[in-house]
């Protein structure tokens, strides 16, 4: 058996934060050069807060100046910067209680990749970056010894709504039986499990009967009919979200193969209208020629007969299966 | 030993929009909180302990949002759980907070739940990012198909249930959507998002927070706020698939109900009950659940719909509020729909009011409607039934 792909893909969205009354203010400040406390009974916090962390109040906006320089209060070092850290040469992470200021503030301390360099007692400056987007990594800091005196340009508008693209990759072999599945399709067959237990036949299977709760491994599967029966339908008329590519209306539905008890969701079907479509229907995969099917998008929880393999799926002619006997099959 | 009565002393809402670009997700949770301390008579002393909710982290892309929720809720030396259950999240974690008021080991809890919809995309989340995603819209889709062919209602029931509960959601200063020109012929016109449902079939996307603050008998005497008495709770699950799921009347569901109705000794949930604030993002869940919660005989529940007896001013009102059709902060939906119903039996529902209210049910499902939720509330400790 050739080697399958692992599973690589990566999961981003730009999400959005709404800063507020007072983040706001002190993200606005840090576009501008400048780093704002807000005030809290005789005290200056910062980062500021939104409510007082010993009363729980809230705290009317009363934002002060705070820095440029400050002390270290204890920090930590990073060795290794990944790709998403603000240097990329080692730094350290450091408390910051910067002169104004009754908290300490955490931030990175950039001294030239020299661990010997930052200790607790040291004082530190503010830099900050030519580029600013009312963001925490506008700015960063140095020993004051190495800071360089800076003009900076304030910006326009307050900053009240903030963009962050997150992301986590996901890198992980397929399952052993998603693999014999992804296989199975790569050959043209569809391959399920058969319950040791009820002999009930899953497919895909998903290594384990859920409802007797036995493993089910290579000895139970089966290869089952590429021929089945509609159970469910609808027309999707796709939401336009961050990385969609779908773009024209189209009919997604269930097909309960021929000697299987649960039906495979999620079939895409782009030659016939929702008004062709019917609960009962019997229908058949028409498979693409092996050299052009693929199995990339197959993972570990999505993904079950994709289009990659097939061309299309084709009524039989066969007469419909009463709705009635579908019923326990309407997924 | 008796679990200890619990009752809903405060209740507090933030108006839901689109997008509140006017505070953080912190604030937002905090407004929701602080209105049902102030309803309640209550500060964040009085409070033992707290329970929040949400839907994925996906939604907004914030991992563990307890840490920083722990200022904005006053929970610093106080326990904080979360709860988690998709969809029906509001819901279950109401009841988790019923827990542990019944259980005494606290007298008063606070529960919030939330959801700031615009600072991600819901389809997105539920799509695992890929492209492709059909959404909860999508997957629900082809259950109403199967609904409305197996109970062979009329097509415009859907088209009712949408347009009633906008004309509710108009008496509610808190919903997100207000259409005082929403008619069947606009929602017939709608463009169709997933066959049969159009766009004003369905639920808007919504940023909001409620909040209720949950006490015990002696608490409740104390506080001189009506109560609403939580005299039954229930939460079932069921798989997502497996062979033999019946996905227009899920078994969980069913049971769910049954178990709710049987602790407070309710036989004939039409006839006892008052109202109910169903969890019905997609117009036809409203027939789906009347059934699928045992209040109408299978196959029944549009004829309930279509006779005008879900209306305010009906024999059943259903989502007196404008329901999840009017307002949908996803995590926080759960948790409206209990603290609505709570609002009608407390009296205090104004302009929605069902008139001398006593028995009314919050309800939610989530996931591929496999999780459910449900309380009664009563506005007495033992009600006549």
């Amino acid at each position: 058996m050739p080697q399958l792909h692992d599973v690589d893909y990566t999961l981003e969205y730009p999400y959005t934060r709404t800063t507020g009354p007072v983040i706001g203010p002190f993200l606005t400040g840090l576009r501008d050069g400048r780093i704002l406390g807000q005030r809290c009974g005789d005290r200056v916090l910062c980062p500021p807060m939104e409510f007082d962390p010993d009363t729980f109040a809230t705290l009317e906006p009363d934002l002060v100046e705070v820095g440029p320089g400050g002390v270290v209060e204890n920090w930590t070092w990073v060795a290794e910067p990944s790709a998403k850290h603000p240097f990329d040469r080692p730094f350290g992470f450091a408390f910051i209680k910067l002169d104004g200021a009754d908290t300490a503030l955490v931030h990175a301390v950039d001294t030239g990749g020299d661990p010997e360099a930052i200790s607790t007692g040291m004082r530190v400056q503010a830099q900050f970056r030519e580029e600013r987007h009312g963001s925490v990594a506008d700015v960063y800091f140095v020993p004051e010894a190495d800071a360089a005196d800076q003009v900076i340009e304030p910006g326009d508008e307050p900053v009240t709504i903030t963009e962050h693209l997150i992301s986590l990759r996901i890198n992980e072999p397929l399952y052993p039986h998603r693999a014999r599945f992804a296989q199975g399709l790569l050959d043209g067959k569809i391959i399920g499990q058969r319950s040791p237990v009820t002999g009930k036949v899953y497919v895909p299977g998903r290594g384990y009967d859920n409802m007797s709760r036995v493993l089910m491994s290579e000895s139970d599967e089966v290869e089952v009919s590429d021929v089945g029966t509609v159970v469910a339908f609808t027309e999707l008329n796709p939401v336009q979200y961050y990385g969609q590519t779908e773009t024209e209306p189209y009919v997604r539905c269930s097909i309960l193969f021929d000697g299987t008890d649960q039906p495979v969701i999620g079939i895409d079907i782009r030659d016939m209208t929702v008004d062709e479509m019917r609960v009962g229907m019997r229908m058949r995969c028409i498979w693409r020629d092996p050299e052009d099917r693929s199995v990339e998008d197959i993972d570990n929880r999505f993904g079950n007969v994709p289009e990659s393999v097939y061309v299309r799926f084709e009524p039989t002619g066969e007469p419909d299966v009463p709705a009635d006997e579908l019923k326990e099959h309407s997924w | 030993m008796a679990p200890r009565p619990c009752a809903v002393l405060g209740i507090g809402q933030t108006k839901y929009k689109r997008r509140r670009d006017d505070v953080t997700l912190d604030g937002l949770v905090r407004e929701a909180a602080l209105r049902a301390l102030e309803d309640a008579g209550a500060t964040f002393d009085d409070i033992d302990a707290i329970v929040i909710g949400k839907a994925p982290d996906a939604l907004e892309g914030v991992m563990m949002p307890l840490l920083s929720l722990c200022d904005a809720l006053g929970a610093i030396g106080k326990p904080i759980h979360r709860v988690h259950t998709a969809g029906s999240v509001g819901a279950s974690t109401a009841i988790s907070a019923v827990n542990l008021v019944e259980s005494g080991m606290y007298d008063t809890v606070l529960t919030v739940a939330y959801e700031k919809q615009s600072e991600g995309n819901a389809t997105w989340a539920l799509s695992g990012g890929k492209s492709g995603g059909q959404g909860a819209g999508g997957t629900f889709a082809p259950w109403i198909r199967n609904y409305i062919a197996r109970s062979k209602a009329p097509e415009h029931i859907g088209w009712m249930v949408a347009v009633k509960d906008r004309l509710n959601a108009l008496k509610n200063e808190y919903a997100h959507l207000h259409l005082p020109d929403i008619s069947v012929e606009k929602v017939r016109e709608s463009p169709m998002l997933w066959d049969p449902l159009h766009f004003l079939e369905s639920c808007p996307s919504s940023d909001g927070a409620a909040a209720m603050v949950l006490g015990n008998d002696d608490i409740a005497k104390k506080s001189g706020r009506p109560p609403a008495w939580v005299i039954s709770h229930a939460k079932r699950t069921e798989f997502g698939q497996f062979p033999g799921r019946d996905t227009v009347r899920p078994q969980a569901g069913v049971e769910c109900s049954e178990a709710l109705y049987r602790k407070a000794g309710i036989t004939n949930p039409r006839e006892q009950i008052d109202c109910a604030e169903l969890y019905v993002p997609f117009s036809w869940y409203e027939p789906m659940w009347l059934e699928g919660h045992l209040i109408a005989e299978e196959g029944e529940g549009w004829k309930m719909t279509d006779a005008g007896d879900t209306e305010l001013g009906g024999s059943f009102p259903v989502n007196m509020s404008g329901g999840v059709l009017s307002s949908n902060p996803i995590g926080a939906s759960g948790m409206i729909r209990c603290l609505e119903a709570a609002n009608q039996v407390r009296g205090t529902a104004g302009e929605y009011q069902v008139p001398g209210a006593k028995i009314s049910i919050g309800h939610a499902y989530g996931g591929a409607a496999q999780y459910y939720a449900m309380w009664m509330v009563s506005s007495e400790l033992n009600p006549e039934l």
